[in-house]
């Protein structure tokens, strides 16, 4: 018997022999595919459509226009829309009229408003204002909505008492709880974040506690939950990425509301005091309805719609890219 | 399910007067109280006491707290006898110092301070000044509780008129049934109740309009307006009709007959009227001679709901099939272009495309401003799609998301495998469905025409509701603020009970009850 295992008259280096081959514990587990990365799948799915990459485009364009240009023309609000207060001949120009009166500009491309300033710019300053404002308010209630959300949805015991607060707050007027605000702090930029974000989120939460009530009773949370998973595993790890698609898409339509908002609050005066988009456009509304004036109104309402249409388009496209179903 | 929708009622109430509560300490505590004279004309020209006066009477006519003047008091105790009228000079008479000169002045005084402050009152006593400052003057005040402001409030909510109402003596009380009406001249046949001593004169009546048979019996107080619509009560202020008056013959209590907008059957009593004035007894035999006025138009929310009401009528004629076309079609070109409108909708701001819409429309010849005066039925026409505007890209949006979701579910492609035709498995599988969760919004569209909408009112000119809280809100009027938060709320917590109920009738799977899960 000894002699099967005793190969030293074979006269082979150790080498040549059959030796015991290391079984790899992982590599028996690996499954043979291609590889697959989320975010990387994201953007594949993102860019392969061309109207994403033209809204992209635009997107950056106004950006560039909304933080840049003012910056870049040191663009002062205090005194800039001032400066032809007293020259009656440069008020209410239209486009053609300013490029006459002032020279071919940039500035003077969407004509000049009722007190001889550059719609153009004053646009493009007040946009920076109110797209600032829909961003911070979207981040502030999407980050605080997701969150309780997450928990209302997922606790019974807090579902029950978050739906009452939900009854109330939900019923309490908004327009009221803006304008309190308002009075109580004034017309700045950071009471109107306050106001909009005090109880903005808990719509934002209902809507997550319903999606997640959804998802947390499927076979697959049972099974996860029977074997054992703590609750923040399942949270992090089964139901966040089927949310994923869901929070963008919302975001994308948070974000034009804001806006929408602000340029609603300003239309009935109780908006910001500074020059938003919305507050351009209350100002400039009796000039509506005189004829060949109507330039100073529809130009802010337009890039009002542009804005949020571009924001709306790029962010709805990312969340159906983010819909891992669409990665096939 | 009676008994699940009883606790959900009693929910929904406990939420409403939350709601009050809520608003009440938003205005009434958070809000400087100082700034209710920021747009009056007569504060800068007060001085002195007389200044001071004349703020607390104001913050207690805008319900922020409870003030007694020292000069009510002595004549309370002179109603309650326990001071002779010749005395009243004596105890009014004040010092210097407001603290009493006369000896029947100081005990008053001392009576006065005692009481209030052992109420848990202020009592401010103020010295003569030199100059400007007028007379010595005294009063106690005191904050309204929260509790107290919530009792108050809710209990007053409904009275109902009966013939202990009025104060004053008005001779036999009681209430009389008549089949012939006085104020149609007493010949016509129209039964009527008519009280004497109740705050009404007639507390049931009949009239040609709808609903024909009319009673004042039950009257509603949401809240005492102060600036928007001074004295009247918020759901007076929302139902009254508007626009010119419309004249009818009308025959008076003392016989005489006159072509007027009075209507005599909301005559309400109003003390010593009477004998204030001649012309007043040329009409009337008793104090019942507060009359409002015929006038052509509807009501604030009458306008708001017909408007409303219309609008989403025609979104959901027009939302449901372009919703279903866009299902069955997905991807293709209806779809694609729904989706464009969606987009635009969700995107522009409301008030960028209702001005847009509004100068459409203009442009086309149709009438873009509401005129009470000369009403043609095309003035609603702009309203009301502007505000179907929304609500059809809404609507759209939801049943074209839930018809897809159904169709890519598995019963569906059993049913087909089963061999059902797509037009069974259409109408009798995913419509019914797809509509489930569209038929849970119904209620609450139908009530929220009531509330009426803010931008396309001031957009068209419309003398509806849904400015009222931004007026009442700008004018600091709390007691209009109070009374439409309530009755919003109450809308909507109505409107989310009945979208529940609807949606089990509709489907019987849904049960809210427990037991069947």
């Amino acid at each position: 018997m000894d002699e099967l295992y005793n190969l030293d008259h074979l006269n082979m280096s150790e080498e040549e022999l059959f030796s015991m081959a290391d079984r790899d514990e992982l590599a028996s587990e690996r499954i043979t595919a291609p590889r697959y990365s989320y975010w990387q799948s994201v953007f594949r799915v993102f860019f392969k459509k061309r109207i994403n990459i033209i809204a992209l485009g635009l997107l950056a364009v106004m950006l560039i226009f909304i933080y840049v240009y003012p910056l870049a023309i040191g663009y002062d609000a205090e005194v800039d829309p001032y400066v032809n207060l007293l020259d009656s001949s440069t008020k209410h120009l239209s486009p053609a009229a300013a490029f006459e009166r002032f020279g071919f500009q940039l500035k003077w491309l969407l004509g000049a408003g009722a007190s001889g300033e550059s719609t153009f710019d004053a646009i493009w300053y007040g946009a920076s204002i109110s797209v600032s404002l829909a961003l911070v308010c979207a981040l502030i209630n999407m980050t605080v909505g997701v969150i309780v959300g997450a928990i209302w949805g997922f606790s019974k015991r807090v579902d029950a008492f978050m739906t009452e607060v939900y009854n109330i707050i939900a019923n309490v007027p908004y327009i009221l709880l803006i304008s309190v605000i308002v009075l109580i702090m004034s017309a700045s930029f950071g009471a109107m974040v306050f106001a909009l974000t005090v109880t903005g989120w808990i719509a934002i939460a209902y809507f997550i506690r319903t999606q997640v009530i959804i998802i947390r009773d499927r076979e697959y949370n049972l099974a996860s939950r029977c074997l054992g998973t703590p609750i923040t595993r399942i949270a992090m790890k089964n139901i966040l990425p089927f949310m994923t698609s869901v929070i963008v898409t919302l975001a994308a339509t948070e974000i034009p509301s804001y806006i929408s908002y602000e340029v609603f609050l300003s239309y009935i005066g109780m908006g910001l005091k500074d020059m938003s988009l919305g507050k351009l456009i209350e100002a400039s509304q009796s000039a509506m309805v005189t004829p060949g004036w109507g330039f100073e109104f529809w130009s802010p309402v337009a890039v009002a719609s542009i804005i949020a249409v571009v924001l709306y388009l790029v962010g709805q496209n990312l969340g159906d890219a983010s819909d891992p179903r669409t990665h096939m | 399910m009676t008994k699940y929708l009883i606790s959900r009622i009693l929910r929904a109430i406990v939420s409403v007067v939350i709601v009050v509560a809520v608003v009440m300490v938003m205005i009434y505590s958070f809000l400087d109280k100082q700034s209710i004279f920021a747009n009056d004309p007569v504060y800068p020209k007060q001085k002195g006491n007389a200044k001071q006066i004349y703020m607390m009477q104001e913050w207690e006519r805008y319900g922020y707290l409870d003030y007694v003047n020292y000069t009510e008091y002595v004549q309370s105790l002179i109603n309650s006898g326990e001071v002779s009228q010749d005395k009243y000079d004596a105890h009014v008479s004040l010092g210097k110092d407001a603290v009493g000169a006369t000896a029947e002045a100081k005990s008053s005084v001392q009576k006065f301070t005692e009481y209030y402050q052992s109420q848990g009152y202020t009592v401010v006593p103020m010295a003569q000044k030199t100059g400007a400052g007028g007379q010595p003057r005294l009063y106690a005040y005191k904050d309204i509780p929260i509790l107290n402001r919530l009792w108050n409030y809710f209990s007053g909510l409904i009275k109902i008129d009966n013939i202990h109402t009025v104060q004053e003596d008005v001779g036999e009380r009681g209430l009389t049934f008549t089949l012939y009406d006085p104020a149609y001249g007493g010949e016509k046949f129209s039964p009527a109740i008519i009280g004497n001593g109740t705050r009404h004169k007639y507390l049931v009546y009949c009239s040609d309009s709808f609903p024909f048979i009319h009673q004042n019996l039950l009257s509603i107080n949401l809240g005492m307006s102060y600036s928007v619509n001074k004295n009247i009560d918020v759901f007076e202020t929302m139902t009254a009709s508007q626009g010119s008056f419309v004249k009818s013959t009308v025959t008076y209590p003392t016989g005489w007959v006159e072509e007027t907008a009075d209507d005599l059957h909301s005559a309400i009593h109003s003390p010593g009227s009477l004998s204030m004035g001649d012309l007043n007894q040329r009409y009337y035999v008793d104090d019942y001679t507060s009359v409002t006025t015929v006038k052509s138009g509807m009501s604030k929310m009458g306008y708001s709901f017909v408007i409303g009401i219309l609008s989403v009528i025609l979104a959901y004629f027009l939302a449901i099939p372009m919703g279903i076309a866009m299902a069955l079609k997905k991807d293709k070109l209806i779809d694609k272009l729904g989706t464009f409108y969606i987009i635009f909708i969700m995107a522009v701001p409301s008030l960028g495309y209702i001005f847009l819409f509004k100068s459409i429309g203009s442009t086309a010849g149709l009438p873009a401003k509401f005129d009470m005066q000369d009403p043609t039925w095309l003035m609603y026409l702009l309203p009301i799609v502007s505000l179907a505007l929304p609500s059809i890209a809404n609507l759209m949006k939801w049943l074209r998301r839930y018809m897809i979701d159904q169709m890519n579910s598995d019963y569906v492609k059993f049913a087909r495998s089963g061999g059902l035709s797509e037009r069974e498995i259409f109408s009798k599988h995913i419509l019914k469905n797809a509509i489930i969760p569209i038929v849970h919004g119904i209620p609450a569209s139908v009530l929220g025409a009531l509330t009426g909408a803010i931008i396309t009112e001031r957009v068209y000119v419309v003398p509806g509701v849904g400015n009222l809280l931004t007026e009442a809100i700008n004018s600091y009027d709390n007691g209009v603020i109070v009374g439409v938060t309530l009755f919003y709320a109450l809308l909507s917590v109505t409107a989310v009970i009945l979208g529940d109920v609807l949606m089990s009738m509709v489907d019987p799977r849904i049960s809210f009850t427990t037991k069947a899960r």
